[in-house]
Parts: structure tokens; C-alpha cells; sequence
């Protein structure tokens, strides 16, 4: 203010001067000029303000589901979600088609959805190859080398891609100048360059470039060897009370055909108590059995002296004697000095390890594949996922006091994970339910909730009149009682061909098909293809009136598929792509996307292209609860301390929303608009009053 | 903390070799050397001038090393002296409260090991039951501080105690990783204690204090790499400032 008073003057006395040699009409209109230049910079200035000092927090809770949370604010168990409804605002959210985490997050991000950013399943085909790769991003070694003996040496760096298209909203931000910290969102891996802090969530890899992988040393003898879904199976040998074995790190680019690099390590157990020292390179440390170890860094050499790689990783005593058991979570990334690039600016990482501790850094942390394969069990698993929230929540503590203004973005996942592994316990009519573990840990997916409702409580009372709060969710959560295997049906039905001599093998994905008499395919969770002539490299049905009348005849079929167990159907969904997808990637996803009743799901073989033996099978492992159905039976929830006037929100309204706040218009091919305006075009800079 | 102590050792070395050196001789060596070198370059056609200035390098280089080795030997004395008790400082930080340490004891046979007993001060508990390591000889204990202090922790053995100062503190502290018996050289350069008593049950007594890592330039360092690069690097800029030949 004080820097424009002489600017101010010095107009005035230009003004008056003028004037002064003109006439009592001129001199009026001279000094409405001068007053409406002198204004200029207060406008401009309180203009400035009102996009500084506006603040918007978001808190994204990945599947939190509207009956739920509904059931348990009636229940009193989330007082603050109740008071956030009753004065705020509460509908549910329209999902994605498909409701899947990497799709709805993405959508989400873009204001667009999967015809427009491309992310169509968390696995994708290369239709030329039909090999399969993560949907969202794609970690490559270096394009050309030279090998040298055992050795191979790189000519350039590896890379890592983000593959979702389309501009996030955090980038838009940042063009505006907008302040942001979008912390651990999905779908941002490699994060995307912006100026704001970013954390990249969901879709991270481990060490090892895979979602996660752990490994289990135990000298069992009945324990299978080798690879199982999610990590692996290693024999030990107890010797002298000690056991020696290697942690597996990453592929060694650098050596002839790849191999793991590896790190020893060494476990003494006591003779008599159950307690064991484990050490690793020059750390040690004292676990008893049933104990969690910190974050321990490992460093694993690819070049001697020079290539390293660092990582981390957490240690779990299962049993010390009489059978040895001990669980490795996967190598994460480790934060304070990652191997690949995870946050913006590259520091962001390396200060929140400092502020509040190491972290899980690859994009799924609870070790849901670990409980799955009975290596953890539900109390192991649970206190490792409590563990996950343990630090989101801590690192929430230590940024959530620092946010002044903009945007601040923050992300928890473990309502959607353990809604997956838990809802077993919560359901009686579950196939998997078992009354006595209902009875210890039947109450676990409320606790969570309870602990998402008190992040809430320590954010309402920082809410004044210039912050507007959108707390949200992704999709909600549904039982997952009974697989659809839709490989084996389109097998049963026809639509698949195997080699006359070939046998269909219920492990081995698409292993004897007889690609030139298949018409479709099923990959991914509700991903349907049609094996079209000129894009799969075997194609054989002609694009235009003959796949069209193949899309209309599957969806019809598929749609009068009924559980002969139930008498339900099994899919009550299906969306032709060119119908539900808009963009320039609307050819690049399945070309029909099954939509499950609640209660069903594709089964976990036929997502990679696998046979089992029957189309319909009851659904026996800890993964109980989903998502991946009908995108209409699954809504997210969407809460504001603002009054929402969308009628159906969707989470294609989230990025205009978000911008509108902001007074800056939605790009063109954002499909959604504010949820807080009914003007279609809508970039909201005063603010509507609150729900009564 | 690292930065000036390298820069004022930095600058000590060479007021130290500035002293204790023959500048004049080692000025002329240099010189000798720069003569053969360019000879070498401006009379290559010449065989018998450059095999001949080939022998004079040779030989000024041993010179050369000759005159440099006399204050090399008053600097490397001390300084590893120094380096070693900053090591005692820098090297590792203090335990702190809360966090859990190890207690290594090491037996002089693995019979003993049984008879080994851990005796804590009342601000100090274990957290797990000890671990017997017959191969090594060892007994681990795992222990948490609950308030900031300088502890004698102790060893019962065979009606002996053999104690171990541990250092809990968020501050600067002087710290010693073991307590041995014997080993007199290992003691001057690792231990900061009194040896064990000799012969006895207990030949060593660990503690794992956290490594100590500075960051600086952008880069995660050990100290004693810093100090390498940084004094190094004011040696060479005192050299220049002060005009003295090294």
C-alpha cells in the first residue's frame, strides 16, 4: 500500500495540473479517469488476495463407502463426518467407469475420464504383443549398452514414464500461481513436473519395479519354494542357531542377463527365548518373535564402488524356533534418498523423512498379497497396516499446520485396502467369514473409519470463511463373494478357440488359444476386447457393422448371466466404449467394460488371461470386499463444509471445481463442472452461503 | 561444525609444513622438475635430451619426496591424533531416549555366556529378552533410555562387573562404541575407555550408537570424507594466500 501513495499522488497532481487548463466538464471527466487509474492497483491487488488468501484443503479417502459411513455416523462412531453433513454438505459421488482406484483417481486429476487420460484397468496390452504392463507408469532400463564380459554398461540413463495423459489440476494451479501440496495421490508416478510439493502415491514401485514384493525365509520343509503372488518364498537353513540369506534387491542392469542384485544377511536366534539379533550390512538389531523391526536401509552395490542403490525395508520375526520364520516387506524406495524419482521438488521427499519419520513409499504399502498367502496373518497384517496409517497420519500432522494458502491435497488409503482384506469379518453371508476371527477383529473397518474421522477433527477447526473443505472418496465398497470367470465363459461359449492339440491350462494366460478363430478377450478387471483385425496381430473380426453386432450380441449374453446359486446376475453392466469414452484415447481401452453385480467380481486368473475350470467360484480368500463392478452400485462419497448444488456429483467435477475456486476457468476438455455452481460454464470466485 | 574445523586445520597443516619444511629446496626442486618437463616437450626430436630429462624427473621427484616427507611427518602425527578424538565427537551420535540400543556383551569362552548379566541404572530398561549367540560368544541386550544422561551400564560376570559409559543425549558429546580388554591399538583408536580388566569373563563390551551422516552440497557425507575433501582444499587456498611451497 505504502509503495502505490505516490503513485496515487503523483496521478492526482497530473490530474489537477491538466485540468486546470481545461474546462469544469473536462476537469470532472479527468478526475474519473484519474480516480479509476488510481484504482487499478487496488483491484488488481484485492483481486491478488482473494486467490491467495482462499484456501481449499481436500482429503481424499480412497474407498470410503456412503453406507458405511452413513451406518457408523448413526452408530455415533464418527461424530465429526456427522457434524461435517449436517452443516455442510453430503452426497455421494458418481465413480468412474470402471471404478478402479488408477481410473477414478486419474479422472479426478483430469476432469476427464479414461477416453481422455488413457487410464483404462490397473493393467493395460500392448495389443500388438499382448503383453501386459501397469497402467500408469513405466520404468525403462537404458535403450542402448555395451557389454564388456559379465558386465553390461549403459549408453544413457533408464527412465521412468508416467503414462496418465492430460494436464493434473495441480499443474493448472501452478500456471495460476496457486500454492499446492498434493500429497501421495494415485496415478502420479513419476510425478508429473509442477511447481507445487507432490508425493507420488498409488502406482509407485518397490525397489524391485513391481507393486510390492516381499520375501519369506523359513527352513519349514513343507513350505513350497519360489514365487508367489505378491513375493516369495525362500528356503533357509538354521545352522549354530544362525541363519545366513540375501535380501533381494533390484535387477543389476549392469550385469549380462539381469540378475537380482542381493545383500547378505544374517539372523542369530537364542537357543532358548524367542527373540532373535538380525544384521544387515553394518546394522543390527533385536527383534522378539511377533515384532516389527523400523525402517532398516539397505544399500544394494550393482557396480562396485560406484553404482548403488538405496533402499529400505521392514523386518517381521514370525518365529524363531522350533520353525524359523521371518517375513521382509518389500524394498521401498526410501524416502530421504530415493533411487527414483517420487516428489516435487526432489527434496520433498528426503524433508518429510526428517519431519516425521521414514514412510512407506511404494504406492500400495499395506501388504495385502502377504495376508493373502497366509505368510502374515489378520493380526500381522493388521498391525502392518496400522502402521501405514501410523505415518500418513504423521506426516498429516507435520503439513497440515504449514498450509497458509492454495490447495492442500492429502491422501489415506487404508479404508480401501482393508475394506478389501476385511470385510469378511463384517459380513455373515461372506464365504469366508469365520465367527471366531469376526468376533477378535470384526470391528476393524469401523476402527479405521473412527481414525479417518479424527484427521477430520483436526481439520474442522481450522476452517474459517476463506477455506473451503472437500473431503471425498474414489468409489465406495461392495462384498466380493463369488468370482466371474470371464475367460472361461468366452472359452465356454465360443468366443475363445483353443488349438486343436493344445490344453487349456488355468494358470497360463491365454496359453493354446487360437488366436486366428478368437473373436474376444478378456484382461484386466472388467475388461472386455474384441480381437479386432489390423489392431490384435492376429485380429480376425473386421471393424465396423461385424464388431459392432459382436460388442451388441456379448453385451446382451453377458447381461443374462445368472449365478445358478443365487439366481442373481452376475453382471448387471456392460458399457460399450465408444458410448461411455470421450478423448483421444477412447480406442485404447477394452471395447466393453463389464460392470459386476455387487457381490461379484472377475475372478484373479482370468484378469491376467487364465482358464480356471468354472465360470463361477466362491471367493475363499482374505481379498473379500471390492470395488470393480457396476460403477452405479459403488458411488464415492463427497462431503463440504459448502453448500454442494450439483444434483449427481461426479468425480469428473472435482478438477473444475477445484480450479473454479480459484476463479480459473476449466480447460475445454474437462468434462465436469463446480460442484458448488449451476452455471455450466462456472468459475466460482465469491462464495455460496452454507447448507442450512 | 565440520567446515570450520577443516578450514582451520586446513590452515595449521600448511603453516605446519611452512615451518617445518626447506622452502628454498623444495622451491628449487619444483623448479628442476618444471625445467626437465618442458625440456622434455620442446626437445622431443632429440632422444638423448629427453631420455636424459626422463632420469633428472625421476630423480627430482625422489628429491622432491625426500623434502616433503620430514614435515609430512610432523603434520601426520597429530593429525591423526586429532582425527581420531574428533572421531570420538563426530563420528556418531548419542543414543536417545526412547530409542532402542544394543548392549553387546563378548565372553572370552561360549560357556560363560549364561553367567553374563545385564545391570542397567534405574533411567534404563531392556525391551526383549537377551540373545544368545554361542558361535560369536555374545549376549545381546536391547535397551531404552528414558531420560538424557551419562550411564555406567554393567556386566555381572563370575562375581565381577565390568562397566560401560553410555552417552544419552540430543547434544554434541564425546562418545566411545566399545570398551575392550587388551588390544592396546584398537583401544588408542576406536575406545575411549580404560581397558577391561585382564584376564577376566568379559573381553568386550559394545554399545551401537547411531552413525553419524552430514549433509552438505547436496550430498549425504561421512564426517571424515568432508573433512578430507574441505581441509584439503583450504591447504590448497592457505597455500596459494600465503605463499608457501608444498
Amino acid at each position: 500500500m505504502r509503495t502505490d501513495a505516490p503513485t496515487i499522488q503523483a496521478l492526482v497532481t497530473i490530474a489537477n495540473s491538466h485540468a486546470e487548463r481545461s474546462g469544469p466538464l473536462k476537469k470532472s471527466a479527468v478526475l474519473l479517469a484519474t480516480l479509476l487509474l488510481a484504482s487499478i492497483p487496488f483491484l488488481t491487488s484485492c483481486h491478488r488476495q482473494n486467490q491467495t488468501a482462499h484456501k481449499l484443503i481436500i482429503l481424499g479417502i480412497d474407498g470410503m463407502d456412503p453406507q458405511l459411513l452413513r451406518q457408523f455416523m448413526q452408530q455415533g462412531k464418527m461424530p465429526n463426518f456427522a457434524k461435517l453433513a449436517r452443516e455442510g454438505s453430503f452426497r455421494e459421488l458418481t465413480t468412474s467407469i470402471p471404478p478402479q482406484s488408477p481410473v477414478a483417481w486419474s479422472n479426478l486429476i483430469t476432469g476427464m475420464n479414461a477416453g481422455g487420460h488413457g487410464i483404462f484397468d490397473f493393467i493395460h496390452r500392448d495389443p500388438k504383443t499382448l503383453q501386459l504392463y501397469f497402467s500408469t507408469s513405466r520404468v525403462e532400463p537404458p535403450k542402448h549398452t555395451i557389454h564388456l564380459g559379465n558386465w553390461v554398461v549403459p549408453l544413457g540413463s533408464g527412465s521412468a514414464e508416467q503414462l496418465r495423459q492430460g494436464k493434473a489440476f495441480w499443474q493448472i494451479l501452478d500456471e495460476h500461481g496457486i500454492p499446492n501440496t498434493v500429497f501421495r495421490i494415485p496415478a502420479n508416478f513419476p510425478p508429473v513436473p509442477a511447481k507445487g510439493k507432490t508425493l507420488s502415491g498409488m502406482g509407485t514401485p518397490d525397489l524391485r519395479g513391481t507393486y510390492g514384493t516381499f520375501s519369506f525365509y523359513t527352513d519349514d520343509p513343507t513350505a513350497v519354494a519360489g514365487p508367489v503372488e505378491g513375493g516369495q518364498t525362500i528356503p533357509v537353513q538354521v545352522e549354530n542357531w544362525k541363519v545366513k540369506a540375501n535380501l533381494i534387491g533390484p535387477d543389476n542392469t549392469f550385469r549380462k542377463g539381469s540378475p537380482a542384485a542381493t545383500e547378505p544377511f544374517e539372523v542369530a536366534t537364542d537357543p532358548l527365548q524367542p527373540v532373535a539379533r538380525i544384521s544387515v550390512q553394518n546394522q543390527q538389531f533385536v527383534l522378539r518373535e511377533g515384532e516389527w523391526s523400523d525402517w532398516i536401509p539397505v544399500e544394494f552395490q550393482l557396480i562396485p564402488f560406484f553404482g548403488n542403490v538405496k533402499g529400505m525395508c521392514r523386518f517381521y520375526l514370525k518365529q524363531a524356533h522350533p520353525r524359523f520364520q521371518l517375513y521382509v516387506s518389500p524394498i521401498n524406495i526410501d524416502p530421504a534418498r530415493p533411487a527414483l524419482p517420487i516428489s516435487t521438488p526432489s527434496s520433498y521427499s528426503r524433508m518429510l523423512s526428517e519431519e516425521a519419520g521414514e514412510f512407506y513409499t511404494q504406492g500400495i504399502a499395506e501388504d495385502t498379497k502377504a495376508l493373502s498367502a497366509s505368510v502374515l496373518d489378520d493380526n500381522q497384517y493388521l498391525q502392518q497396516a496400522r502402521t501405514v496409517l501410523a505415518e500418513h497420519r504423521r506426516i498429516f500432522d507435520a503439513e497440515l499446520p504449514k498450509f497458509k494458502q492454495g490447495v492442500f491435497f492429502f491422501y489415506f488409503s487404508s479404508l480401501d485396502l482393508n475394506s478389501h482384506m476385511m470385510w469378511r469379518l463384517l459380513d455373515t453371508k461372506h464365504p469366508g467369514y469365520d465367527p471366531a476371527l469376526a468376533a477378535k477383529n470384526g470391528s476393524v473397518i469401523a476402527d479405521f473409519y473412527q481414525q479417518i474421522d479424527e484427521v477430520l477433527g483436526e481439520v474442522l477447526p481450522r476452517l474459517d470463511t476463506q477455506t473451503t473443505l472437500l473431503v471425498l472418496s474414489d468409489h465406495g465398497f461392495a462384498p466380493y463373494y463369488r468370482s466371474f470367470n470371464l475367460n472361461t465363459w468366452l472359452l465356454q461359449n465360443g468366443y475363445i478357440k483353443i488349438k486343436g492339440n493344445a490344453n487349456v491350462d488355468s494358470n497360463e494366460p491365454f496359453a493354446g488359444v487360437d488366436w486366428s478363430q478368437t473373436r474376444a478377450y478378456g484382461l484386466g478387471l472388467n475388461g472386455l476386447y474384441v480381437n479386432f483385425r489390423g489392431r490384435e496381430p492376429e485380429g480376425m473380426v473386421q471393424p465396423g457393422a461385424e464388431d459392432d453386432a459382436l460388442i451388441r450380441e456379448l453385451k446382451t449374453k453377458l447381461l443374462s448371466v445368472k449365478d445358478p446359486q443365487s439366481g442373481l446376475p452376475v453382471i448387471t453392466r456392460a458399457d460399450i466404449a465408444n458410448e461411455a469414452y470421450q478423448g483421444p484415447y477412447s480406442q485404447s481401452g477394452p471395447d466393453l467394460i463389464i460392470g459386476y453385480n455387487r457381490g461379484y467380481r472377475a475372478g484373479w486368473k482370468t484378469i491376467l488371461g487364465a482358464f480356471p475350470p468354472d465360470i463361477l467360484e466362491d471367493n475363499t480368500n482374505p481379498w473379500s470386499g471390492d470395488h470393480c463392478m457396476d460403477y452405479t452400485q459403488v458411488p464415492g462419497v463427497l462431503l463440504s463444509n459448502q453448500k454442494i448444488v450439483a444434483g449427481a456429483p461426479s468425480l469428473t467435477d472435482i478438477a473444475p471445481t477445484i480450479l473454479a475456486e480459484f476463479g480459473i476457468l476449466k480447460s475445454k476438455d474437462m468434462l465436469g463442472r463446480s460442484v458448488f455452481s449451476s452455471d455450466s460454464s462456472a468459475a466460482r470466485i465469491d462464495k455460496p452461503n452454507k447448507e442450512n | 561444525m565440520v567446515v570450520l574445523l577443516s578450514v582451520i586445520i586446513g590452515l595449521l597443516m600448511v603453516v605446519i609444513f611452512r615451518y617445518t619444511s626447506d622452502q628454498t629446496a623444495i622451491r628449487l626442486a619444483k623448479d628442476h622438475l618444471k625445467a626437465h618437463l618442458l625440456a622434455v616437450r620442446l626437445f622431443q626430436d632429440q632422444l638423448p635430451v629427453v631420455l636424459n630429462s626422463y632420469a633428472r624427473i625421476i630423480a627430482g621427484t625422489g628429491k622432491y619426496l625426500r623434502l616433503a616427507f620430514k614435515p609430512l611427518l610432523f603434520i601426520i602425527l597429530p593429525l591423526t591424533l586429532v582425527i581420531v578424538e574428533l572421531d570420538r565427537y563426530l563420528g556418531a551420535t548419542p543414543l536417545q531416549t526412547g530409542q532402542a540400543f544394543l548392549v553387546t556383551a563378548h565372553a572370552a569362552d561360549a560357556d560363560s555366556l549364561n553367567n553374563l548379566s545385564l545391570q542397567l541404572p534405574p533411567q534404563m530398561s531392556t525391551t526383549a529378552p537377551p540373545v544368545h549367540i554361542p558361535a560369536d560368544n555374545e549376549v545381546v541386550w536391547r535397551v531404552v533410555a528414558a531420560t538424557d544422561g551419562n550411564y555406567d551400564i554393567g556386566i555381572a560376570a563370575a562375581g565381577q562387573t565390568f562397566s560401560k559409559r553410555t552417552v544419552v543425549s540430543s547434544r554434541l558429546a564425546r562418545l566411545s562404541p566399545v570398551r575392550l580388554r587388551g588390544q592396546f591399538w584398537k583401544r588408542i583408536f576406536i575406545s575411549a575407555e580404560p581397558a577391561l580388566s585382564d584376564p577376566g569373563p568379559v573381553t568386550s563390551i559394545a554399545l551401537n550408537y547411531p552413525s553419524r551422516n552430514i549433509y552438505f552440497a547436496w550430498m549425504e557425507w561421512n564426517w571424515i570424507w568432508l573433512f578430507f575433501v574441505l581441509s584439503l582444499a583450504a591447504g590448497f587456498l592457505f597455500k596459494t594466500i600465503l605463499g608457501i611451497e608444498i
